[in-house]
């Protein structure tokens, strides 16, 4: 039988030797599946009400879920990469060339868009384990910029100044609106996919040994733990999982351009993700994502052309006001956490 | 063949001696508060823009005009340092984001009220035409840029070199607490480098500002530059920053003028100093002082 009792700030059910909880206040619900219950239903009442919004989660979906590898790299290797777009692009050009070149839908581009984007960031790898500080900074800023440059220099093959068209959809149902609804799910299940593989990694044995690396380097060195292992692995394992970003963007716009992907722009929005929703905290990138998503609309449709500067402004007030990010609002309580800093001052 | 050699060695000089302009302050700062100056973009655009702005829509003539756009530029650097370098001197992830934050307000709110198709010309133009070296033809202006832009580098190292306040800033730039155990007043000297670096930037860019494109982002490019020269150089390091901007200047030369594909110029910028990373991970030059 089961047994319902309601305490005074919770409730408890029983059967038979099981046990559950429920806080009834709902800053204490941390029950991811509520919150994954509520993303699925939103998409569904957007339709009804405001299709325009189901656009708007796409985006966000997106962010966070190049939010969420970018802070597991930021994890993985002790350093913070400036150019998480960089990986976007590269997920993105294959797809899109790929693609266009012989007419291949999103099913069959996806396996060689990760592909090659995993060979990139293995070339790109030994960058985690010679460069440290400000030069690592620096050398991931300039990835993105060099592979822009590249797109200009070969626009024949990238057309880097009016971006690439003709790629196949992501889905075609014969009907836009139901496109886009289906489209929003998809994005969902990406995102949420992410969150999962990410969070059980940083929960793991694994994760451990991330923040071991974040603490010291050499520390964990001297305890057994073979960091450059770990290092280029979380490297090139969540620069895979940004390019699954990219060959979305890639078949969702139909169109791909190195103009709005490898620049100062979009790079700041998914660090503005990652930070404005907690920059320690997984769950954080996905409240960011959102958040920052949401407010660029609204600014949008409010305010016209001068969004453009007030939306860094509010950002900036933002990351001045909530130095644990929006999750930080939520939480109670203060967990050790693990991120690494850019030392460079002696 | 000999053509092709002065050309080279003209555009050299003359590339490099503009690159050393642009990326000087950048330098300065990396050297003296060992931070990465991302919001050092936005200094382009306002000198150019805010100098327009008081020609044009305030209806001053070029001489004040360019010392309210130097008044501002003092005002913006004062509020960066105090706002957000001071703030953030330890958390460098929050400071650079800010600083980045920072450009793209600036130039978004310069693209607002002038965007790119608005004509902006200045009249900073010291000698119009140009002149032939040998059989090398080079606009006068950026010549007279190049050898304004040497004398004030020699003029920024007799500084360091010479005076007290250039000794203080070098102890600072080799130990933050060292020097406070000596007495210096760190945070006033920081402050003072914040606007000291501008000079040479803002020069840098009213020279260039008649013969050069002008546009609202027109600082992400300079500042590329400026990046990939601190670098190579050793970060914050003098005699580096003008090896490394001769050096790229050489190799922006070889690429326009020997091999003759211009589009590759900044690829092989930043080809070499990737080299030269992988090979010297501390630069051309330690950078351990600014000197």
């Amino acid at each position: 039988m089961v047994d319902i009792e309601l305490k005074r700030d919770r409730v408890v059910i029983r059967l038979k030797d099981k046990k559950w909880e429920w806080m009834i206040e709902p800053r204490y619900w941390r029950n991811s599946i509520l919150w994954v219950a509520l993303l699925l239903v939103f998409p569904a009442v957007a339709y009804f009400i405001s299709p325009g919004l189901i656009n708007t989660m796409i985006s966000a979906n997106l962010l966070a879920a190049i939010a969420l590898p970018m802070q597991l790299m930021t994890l993985g290797t002790g350093r913070v990469n400036f150019g998480p777009n960089f990986f976007v692009g590269v997920g993105g050009y294959a797809a899109a060339l790929l693609s266009i070149a012989y007419g291949w839908g999103p099913l069959a581009t996806l396996p060689f868009a990760i592909l090659i984007t995993l060979f990139a960031a293995l070339v790109f790898s030994p960058l985690v384990v010679v460069a440290r500080g400000l030069y690592y900074v620096l050398l991931s800023l300039l990835l993105p910029f060099v592979f822009f440059e590249v797109t200009i220099i070969y626009t024949d093959i990238f057309k880097g100044d009016t971006g690439l068209f003709g790629i196949k959809p992501l889905l075609d149902l014969g009907n836009a609106r139901i496109n886009f609804l289906v489209i929003a799910y998809i994005s969902i299940v990406i995102m949420v996919l992410f969150l999962l593989v990410i969070n059980k990694v940083v929960k793991s044995r694994y994760g451990l040994i991330m923040a071991a690396i974040n603490d010291d380097e050499e520390v964990a060195h001297g305890i057994g733990v073979n960091i450059n292992k770990v290092k280029i692995l979380s490297f090139v394992f969540s620069a895979g999982m940004i390019g699954v970003a990219g060959w979305f963007y890639a078949h969702y716009f139909s169109s791909f351009a190195g103009q709005t992907y490898l620049t100062f722009t979009f790079m700041l929005k998914i660090f503005l993700a990652m930070m404005i929703g907690g920059r320690t905290q997984v769950f954080g990138c996905v409240v960011g994502g959102y958040f920052v998503a949401f407010l660029e609309m609204i600014l949008i449709r409010t305010m016209g052309p001068m969004q453009a500067v007030v939306f860094p402004v509010i950002l900036i007030i933002l990351l001045f006001a909530l130095p644990e990010g929006l999750f930080g609002i939520y939480r109670k309580r203060r967990y050790r956490e693990y991120f690494p800093t850019i030392h460079v001052r002696r | 063949m000999w053509v092709y050699i002065q050309n080279l060695l003209v555009y050299t000089f003359v590339l490099g001696s503009i690159y050393l302009l642009v990326s000087l302050g950048f330098s300065i700062i990396c050297g003296v508060l060992r931070i990465f100056h991302l919001g050092y973009a936005y200094i382009f655009p306002v000198t150019i823009y805010v100098t327009w702005m008081f020609l044009q829509d305030l209806g001053w003539s070029l001489i004040p005009a360019i010392f309210g756009m130097v008044a501002v530029q003092f005002i913006i650097a004062f509020l960066i340092y105090k706002g957000v370098i001071k703030k953030y001197l330890d958390k460098e992830l929050e400071m650079l984001v800010a600083l980045l934050l920072i450009t793209v307000i600036i130039e978004q709110a310069i693209n607002y009220q002038y965007p790119m198709q608005t004509g902006v010309y200045l009249q900073t133009e010291l000698i119009k035409g140009t002149t032939q070296i040998g059989s090398v033809i080079v606009s006068t202006q950026l010549l007279i840029g190049s050898i304004i832009a040497l004398l004030l580098t020699g003029l920024f190292v007799l500084f360091f070199l010479k005076t007290r306040t250039g000794l203080a800033i070098r102890a600072i730039s080799q130990s933050i607490y060292g020097s406070q155990i000596v007495g210096i007043n760190v945070e006033s000297l920081y402050i003072f480098t914040m606007m000291f670096v501008l000079v040479p930037v803002m020069i840098g860019t009213l020279i260039i500002a008649p013969v050069w494109t002008v546009d609202p982002q027109m600082g992400q490019l300079y500042m590329f530059t400026a990046i990939l020269v601190a670098v190579l150089g050793g970060l914050g390091n003098l005699k580096g920053t003008i090896m490394a901007s001769f050096l790229i200047g050489a190799v922006h030369a070889v690429m326009c003028f020997i091999v003759g594909e211009p589009r590759f110029m900044t690829l092989s910028a930043l080809v070499l100093v990737m080299i030269v990373l992988i090979v010297r991970p501390q630069g051309l030059t330690r950078s351990e002082s600014l000197w």
